[in-house]
């Protein structure tokens, strides 16, 4: 039977991990995900797990070595923090078919606290990209996203978020799945091909090259990575009806928003705190409802679309910046929606940077200023909501 | 310790397919049609960028993996993890230049050294950034004109000596640490079939002149790698079980280093005191390779 321990986010991300039965693991310490690898590495070292951890010297040979143990065949896992994060782009970049899975635990560049500049760095690399809300949330997208990084439709590197410290750091009450479904669920890593001197090379080589050397290969890339989208959501289904929870599609999840006229948008742990504000302004008798965006790559366009035939307005709460450029969430939601004859009133929110508490009364500014751009042109359409 | 052994006493078949993109006279492909010779078909192969990657890649019919310049070590360590732990045995080898090994790679092979990962590495060198267009590295001689370190009015060359980086290996304990050249290849086919039966980290560093880079005719490769060897600026030597130093080979006198040098165009501008320095230092080193040969190193 499956039980439930109170645990951090890290640990439930190290469950995750266990209950995947990755076996080889490498990674570098850095706050706020350092516990995590602690974690596994006493899973492997009292014997509840049979993995091999790769006790490297620093993240950029961290993501390499599990890029190099996914192509031997094993299944992997590595995790990481902000500026971490960022001595990983270059082998990211890389490894467009290996199935790689890693944590990030969300720290910002400018403080240790969380926003969501890190993994949104890395929004061109070709990785699939999801976010948590809570430490429950944490342990099943790690178990999913093995399941969808190595669908063989796929085999694309995915990588899910937590907001470091908010979850990290924090215990919450975490159901964790028996071992025997997760096994049945999720069977051993069978990766197409593996180093094998019995296997003819030349279709190997023709293989491996497929994705290199040409603007067609950005092509093949780009449409691959996108048709990802559906095997997210078929994962997810199956998922919710083996294990009785779910997260929306997968890709996003409307709560609340039954008859609402506009919706405000937010992901990780803002989402778990807009639910209250939504939930009590709905009781108010205020339309408003609340969408959380879990994968932010590829991004869901046809879903905003279908939101923004719904509703009205949409406030987008960006805890990120594209310095100069604007809130990613944000311009890529106006992006979706631009060639609607209809288009609902879009309007952003940079809040929560560096770590800053985003509290529910903040939410309901955001809110009451999407509520009310329903009816009326509403400026400016962008604002830094906090950090006085 | 290793066996001298003729290529034609190596079982198994060729792996290195006829032609490939490298220049006339690369040494690297020379080392490459033996190394490989040697390690046989049960073996995965990984590339860093460099003149290997790009000139050998296609003639050689075996598992590789590539990835980014500074990712050497790792990659080698998460192939054997990952092969290990699926049960499977193979040669996994680090084919890589000397920027890939003594600069930019240098972090991730020695932390994939200090875990005494199950590899072998074999650092092809040929004392460049050659598949750039010559810029110098690390392992780039004193005075050697690179088109980093031209030779002008206010400039001589390269301005420090080369790095040690077998012995920085040998620093790190690990069961087996050699140099080589592809001139003598009785000898790196003794280092390699005894790196090949040995677990745990492997180094092999073989000095492999360039006719492109160096300025000599492509007919003088091996001519230039035995006059580098002669000259005791290049010894030949391994080290096991983390300490045991043995010179492979030694020739009863050394040749004058302008012998080696006078055939290179790098160092065409040299002066009788850039030569004496040379000649100086690379006595003084084959000086205290004797003292130590078959000794322990303090290390």
């Amino acid at each position: 039977m499956p039980h439930t321990e109170l645990m951090v986010g890290n640990k439930a991300v190290a469950y995750g991990v266990k209950l995947a039965r990755v076996q080889v693991i490498s990674a570098y310490p850095i706050t706020p995900q350092t516990t995590i690898v602690q974690y596994i590495a006493e899973f492997i070292a009292n014997g509840e797990m049979k993995a091999r951890f790769i006790e490297v010297e620093s993240e950029l040979s961290a993501m390499v070595a599990v890029q190099g143990a996914s192509f031997a065949g094993a299944r992997t896992f590595t995790a990481t923090s902000g500026p971490g994060l960022f001595f990983m782009h270059h082998p990211m970049m890389e490894g467009a078919d290996l199935p790689v899975v890693m944590g990030v635990v969300h720290r910002s560049n400018k403080s240790m606290q969380p926003d969501h500049t890190d993994l949104m760095a890395q929004r061109d690399n070709g990785w699939i990209q999801l976010y948590c809300e809570n430490n429950q949330e944490a342990l099943d997208t790690a178990i999913m996203s093995y399941k969808i990084a190595e669908d063989p439709r796929l085999s694309t590197p995915t990588t899910f978020g937590i907001d470091g410290y908010i979850l990290s750091y924090t215990a919450e009450p975490v159901e964790i799945p028996d071992q025997e479904v997760v096994d049945d669920w999720l069977p051993l890593f069978k990766p197409k091909w593996v180093p094998d001197v019995n296997v003819p090379l030349a279709e190997w080589k023709k293989y491996q090259g497929r994705m290199y050397g040409s603007q067609k290969a950005w092509i093949d890339h780009d449409t691959k990575f996108r048709s990802s989208l559906g095997v997210i959501k078929e994962v997810h289904r199956d998922f919710e009806k083996v294990f009785g929870r779910g997260y929306g599609n997968g890709l996003i999840e409307e709560h609340n928003c039954d008859g609402a006229e506009a919706v405000i948008v937010a992901m990780g742990t803002i989402a778990s705190t807009a639910r209250v504000v939504v939930d009590d302004m709905r009781a108010e008798g205020n339309k408003i409802g609340l969408v959380k965006l879990k994968c932010y790559r590829p991004f869901p366009a046809d879903e905003f679309r279908s939101l923004a035939e719904k509703y009205h307005a949409i406030g987008v709460i960006d805890r990120n910046v594209s310095l100069g450029g604007g809130g990613n969430v944000f311009n890529e939601t106006r992006s979706a929606i631009y060639d609607m004859e209809k288009r609902p009133r879009i309007l952003g929110f940079h809040t929560g940077m560096a770590g800053e508490e985003v509290t529910p009364q903040m939410i309901r500014r955001i809110a009451e200023k999407t509520l009310k751009a329903v009816k009326e042109p509403i400026g400016p359409a962008v604002e830094w909501v906090g950090g006085a | 310790m290793s066996k001298p052994t003729p290529l034609q006493r190596v079982e198994g078949e060729e792996i290195m397919a006829l032609g490939n993109s490298s220049c006339q006279g690369c040494g690297h492909a020379t080392l490459a049609r033996i190394a490989f010779k040697v390690l046989g078909k049960n073996t995965v192969y990984t590339s860093v960028p460099g003149c290997i990657w790009i000139a050998l890649h296609d003639s050689l019919p075996l598992y590789w993996k590539g990835t980014v310049f500074e990712g050497g070590g790792a990659l080698i360590s998460g192939i054997v993890n990952g092969l290990e732990i699926n049960g499977k045995e193979m040669n996994v080898v680090g084919f890589y230049g000397d920027g890939g090994t003594a600069d930019i790679g240098l972090q991730a092979m020695s932390a994939a050294a200090e875990r005494n990962e199950n590899v072998l590495w074999i650092c092809a060198d040929n004392e460049a950034y050659m598949n750039t267009g010559g810029q110098r590295s690390g392992l780039t001689p004193i005075y050697a004109s690179t088109t980093t370190t031209p030779v002008a009015k206010e400039s001589r060359g390269k301005k420090s000596n080369k790095k040690n980086i077998p012995f920085i290996m040998a620093a790190h304990n690990i069961p087996y640490v050699a140099t080589a050249s592809i001139a003598y290849p009785n000898d790196l086919i003794g280092k390699l079939e005894y790196a090949k039966k040995l677990r745990g980290f492997k180094y092999i560093h073989v000095q492999s002149p360039c006719p492109t880079g160096w300025g000599f005719e492509p007919a003088r490769t091996i001519k230039v790698a035995r006059l580098m060897v002669e000259s005791g600026m290049w010894p030949l030597y391994e080290v096991t079980e983390g300490a045991n130093f043995r010179l492979t080979y030694k020739p009863r006198e050394l040749k004058p280093v302008r012998e080696a040098l006078s055939l290179q165009g790098r160092f065409r501008h040299l002066d009788d005191s850039e030569y004496e320095y040379i000649q100086g230092r690379a006595v003084d080193k084959w000086r205290q390779l004797l003292d130590v040969d078959g000794k322990k190193l303090p290390i």
